[in-house]
């Protein structure tokens, strides 16, 4: 699997995209999910169980004064 | 506490208050002028939107030109007023009005206008 | 939680006293003037005040002048080089500072829009300093007929400026009595000017503090006034040290009084469109933010916590990006402990983003007011992680009381900040010890030797005189003393061009390294913050990349500089499509939000790409303003290799298996030959890496930018942008083909 166009070295079978998050400590406020170019909602961050292949985007907006 | 109550099962959507508040003050016949806001739903039913006078517009406003009078009623006072606009966008319910030809914006006092033009008597000012 | 509904009313100023200083006061100079109305944004006058000669003039500003600089920052610029020569220095007397609103500031019905720029020939980097700054002075500038202020000469005595826009009156006054402190003086004046408690509203006070005569670090507050807390409120011109110029000219104040604000002052071209956007955006804030930034509820410290989970957030001197005590910073600790809740927090009219957090009647526990109940503005990001974690500090209630006395003493908490965390280095590593400070104990996270060095630095004694040289000059001095290393210390005092850094750790980010190395005025995040969408994002990654967007950035943030307008409403809050949209980190729509008002302002259509070209005219004009003065060549973008990588052996290991991997990923060692170098071979072998890939980043981004490889503007880049003028080109075009 691919985090950000880099390889995601954690991968394993029922990964969703929380889990993701929480490995990362992604706790920025402003993200904007893909998975294989496809838009995924805050909603669904819990339930989308990520593929070994899939391409994952978490961008993250930015900030700074 | 001076406000405006609503009793929705009762209203067949003739919009006689929505006319008679914007004629009070605007002096036009305008739905989007009014401090009552009627809509239609699909069920045939009508939702009224009016001003609870919750006093989230004089919490928001940050030079205290909206306050409360002795009855409770929160009243934007437009010769102070810089006419932001910050009370008219966080308003819960929607009902103050914005519109260009004026500076400030305005919002309901209860003054009842829209309760005596009302055919069916779903809105009423009770005092609390 | 504090709720707003719970917090008592500050006290009045005492009205005998406030008469007697008064009383004291000595017309110099009165003039009656007739205050010109604002037309689409403009009054096309400048205010120009000598304090040498006590004269003030009022004049035009041409055409030309408008179309090539907009306003703003650019005024600024325009006019401080006009006052000013190749030779100028900060105290000469022909050193100005220029203050301007810009055309969209003082409406009131979009956030973030009452912003002043100021600019001064800064004692931090001798070459010009610029600052954006809330308050009300700006706008109440603008209203009183004048788009750029410009203060030349130096009085002999402090003397206050009080300008009344109402009255059209302008006087400088002998102000012997009144205090020096910003919470005291804002009030002070505020009280003496404002008609009765109802009016004190339409007065705005400048001022710095205590600190300023003798401290290179000092700002200017800008004040507005809370009518539901009864209290002066100070936001900062924070950066460069132009409160240290302010009380060089012997201005203890500057004082605006404007009654009657309202929504078209401007006599805007189409009032239509700036209600409809602001009130798009007062919605998305109501119904977004408390699932975004909550801006609202803690203002921009929301963001400690989680820069330091990305190891982003400076620690100790910036060795490390983040704290395992972060939790006792939370955004929860401040929203329920210390911040007040409720409040309508906006610097200007209309901000409904309302950032401008306070702490009230928080109780001090040192220096001249200890034991006194004041209101705390802030803290602001950059001030709560410089004065807390960058120095080892992540007692909120230490942070809020540096953070006082920053503000009311006219402290830049952001080169405070960061100059502490040098000089707690320096003590770590024995080029500073007990006797040099004079009894300071200057260990991380030592509170009680900061706040006393800040005290001391106000009163001008002891090491205070040594902490208000700046880091800059402190390296300098510390090696002349034989005390340290200079090559040491230039790789650990976070300063570059003379100016602080501002608080984010760039060591994992190449784009943020020049985000902070390739800007005009000195390492400040304002131009270009790029550290997610190159550390994290990944989303810029060839030196191609990383260029565009060392070119896009800084001239889109530099914009706002020239409208007078406030960055943060742009992307701490984005609409809730906005995850659709082709390019989310831009946030178009807000983008076309300011075309909007740029148009509903001025009648002018502009466009991205025009208001790219705005800013760049102004972009360049600055930095030739920097050749002029004897910086802003390559040489002079060279950054400590604090902020490139990892000075120390502990910072190496702290961070090995990732430094340790990029020796193989980018580096292209073996796994084999790294697992048999030393430490120092390992951290030789980055450095050379990393600071070969800072050049790389320059050759890409120059040209990008229409500059030479020495970083000089080319002659066909301006005739491109309409900046051939004669002064410019006389400065650029003997450098045209000279080598880095």
């Amino acid at each position: 699997m691919q985090l950000n166009n880099r390889p995601y070295p954690d991968w394993h079978e029922g990964l969703t995209i929380r889990g993701v998050m929480e490995h990362m400590r992604f706790t920025w406020p402003k993200l904007v999910v893909k998975v294989n170019g496809q838009l995924v909602w805050p909603e669904e961050y819990d339930t989308v169980v990520l593929k070994e292949d899939d391409d994952l985007q978490i961008i993250h907006l930015l900030g700074g004064g | 506490m001076k406000r405006l109550e609503k009793d929705e099962s009762l209203c067949i959507g003739c919009r006689q208050c929505e006319e008679a508040c914007s004629q009070a003050f605007y002096k036009v016949s305008d739905p989007a002028k009014s401090c009552i806001r009627i809509t239609d739903r699909e069920d045939g039913t009508h939702a009224i939107a009016v001003c609870t006078q919750c006093g989230k517009c004089a919490e928001v406003c940050n030079t205290g030109v909206i306050t409360q009078d002795a009855k409770g009623v929160y009243r934007l006072n437009k010769k102070e007023c810089a006419g932001c606009l910050m009370c008219v966008g966080f308003c819960p319910e929607n009902v103050m009005v914005q519109c260009d030809d004026y500076l400030e914006p305005s919002k309901c006092t209860a003054c009842g206008l829209c309760v005596k033009a009302c055919p069916t008597g779903p809105i009423r000012i009770v005092e609390e | 939680m504090i709720q707003m509904c719970n917090v008592p009313r500050y006290a009045d100023a005492d009205m005998a006293e406030i008469q007697k200083m008064r009383e004291a006061h000595q017309v110099l100079k009165h003039v009656d003037y007739e205050p010109k109305d604002l037309y689409h944004g403009y009054t096309d006058k400048r205010l120009r005040i000598d304090l040498s000669a006590n004269s003030v003039e009022i004049l035009d500003i041409p055409q030309e002048v408008k179309e090539k600089f907009v306003g703003g920052k650019g005024y600024c610029l325009r006019y401080l080089w006009d006052a000013t020569n190749p030779e100028t220095k900060w105290d000469s007397p022909e050193n100005a500072i220029t203050m301007s609103a810009g055309p969209i500031a003082g409406i009131t019905q979009y956030a973030g829009t009452g912003k002043c720029l100021v600019c001064t020939i800064s004692p931090m980097t001798d070459i010009p300093i610029d600052s954006n700054v809330g308050g009300y002075f700006g706008p109440f500038l603008k209203f009183s007929g004048f788009d750029v202020l410009e203060l030349t000469g130096k009085a002999e005595e402090d003397v206050i400026i009080v300008i009344d826009g109402n009255k059209g009156t302008i006087s400088i006054e002998k102000a012997p009595l009144e205090h020096k402190d910003a919470h005291v003086l804002g009030e002070e004046l505020t009280a003496m000017y404002a008609e009765d408690e109802k009016d004190r509203k339409n007065v705005a006070v400048v001022c710095s503090g205590s600190a300023s005569e003798h401290c290179n670090l000092s700002m200017l507050n800008f004040t507005f006034y809370d009518p539901k807390r009864n209290v002066v409120r100070l936001k900062q011109a924070g950066r460069g040290g132009i409160g240290r110029v302010f009380a060089n000219k012997h201005v203890k104040a500057l004082v605006c009084r404007f009654k009657g604000v309202k929504a078209n002052l401007n006599h805007v071209y189409d009032i239509g469109i700036l209600n409809k956007d602001g009130l798009k955006f007062h919605r998305e804030i109501a119904t977004l933010d408390d699932k975004q930034n909550s801006m609202r509820k803690s203002g921009t410290a929301y963001s400690l916590r989680t820069l330091s989970d990305y190891d982003i957030l400076p620690t100790r001197n910036y060795k490390y990006g983040g704290t395992d005590k972060i939790d006792e910073m939370a955004p929860e600790v401040w929203q329920n402990q210390w911040l007040t809740q409720g409040g309508a927090d906006g610097c200007w009219y209309g901000c409904s983003m309302a950032c401008a957090k306070t702490a009230d009647h928080f109780l001090l526990k040192t220096g001249p007011y200890k034991g006194q109940r004041v209101c705390v503005d802030g803290p602001e990001y950059e001030s709560a992680a410089g004065l807390g974690p960058n120095c080892g500090i992540t007692d909120p209630q230490a942070i809020l009381e540096l953070n006082f006395y920053c503000d009311t003493y006219g402290v830049d908490t952001i080169s405070y900040g960061t100059m502490t965390a040098f000089l707690m280095e320096c003590y770590e590593n024995g080029i500073l010890n007990k006797e040099r400070t004079g009894g300071l104990e200057l260990e991380w996270g030592n509170i009680e030797a900061d706040l006393e060095m800040l005290h001391l630095m106000a009163r001008n004694e002891g090491f205070g005189k040594i902490a208000a040289l700046g880091s800059h000059k402190q390296k300098e001095y510390f090696a002349k003393m034989g005390w340290g290393d200079m090559a040491f210390m230039n790789d650990i005092a976070m300063e570059q061009k003379g100016l602080e850094y501002s608080e984010y750790s760039s060591k994992e980010s190449l784009a943020q390294q020049g985000g902070y190395g390739l800007t005009n005025k000195g390492p400040q995040h304002d131009e270009a913050w790029l550290i997610f969408m190159d550390q994290v994002n990944n989303q810029i990654p060839t030196f191609e990349d990383k260029a565009e967007a060392l070119y896009y950035y800084p001239m889109f943030r530099t914009w706002f500089g020239l409208l007078g307008l406030c960055k943060l409403p742009w992307n701490d809050i984005v609409p809730a499509d906005n995850s659709l949209t082709d390019e989310p980190a831009k946030v178009p729509e807000h983008v076309d939000n300011y075309l909007d008002l740029f148009y509903g302002v001025t009648g002018v259509r502009i466009d991205r790409d025009d208001m790219i070209r705005q800013s760049e005219r102004v972009y360049n004009f600055q930095r030739i303003f920097n050749i002029r003065l004897g910086k802003g060549l390559r040489k002079n973008d060279a950054i400590p290799y604090r902020s490139q990588g990892p000075v120390t052996e502990e910072e190496y290991l702290s961070r090995q298996e990732r430094y340790d991997g990029q020796l193989v990923e980018q580096v292209g060692l073996t796994p084999e030959q790294v697992k048999n170098m030393s430490l120092q071979e390992k951290m030789a072998a980055t450095r050379k890496h990393r600071e070969a890939e800072y050049e790389r980043l320059i050759d890409a981004v120059y040209p990008k930018r229409g500059w030479t490889l020495n970083g000089v503007p080319t002659v066909a880049h301006l005739k491109e942008l309409g900046m051939d003028l004669p002064e410019l080109l006389a400065v650029v075009e003997p450098l045209q083909d000279a080598q880095p």
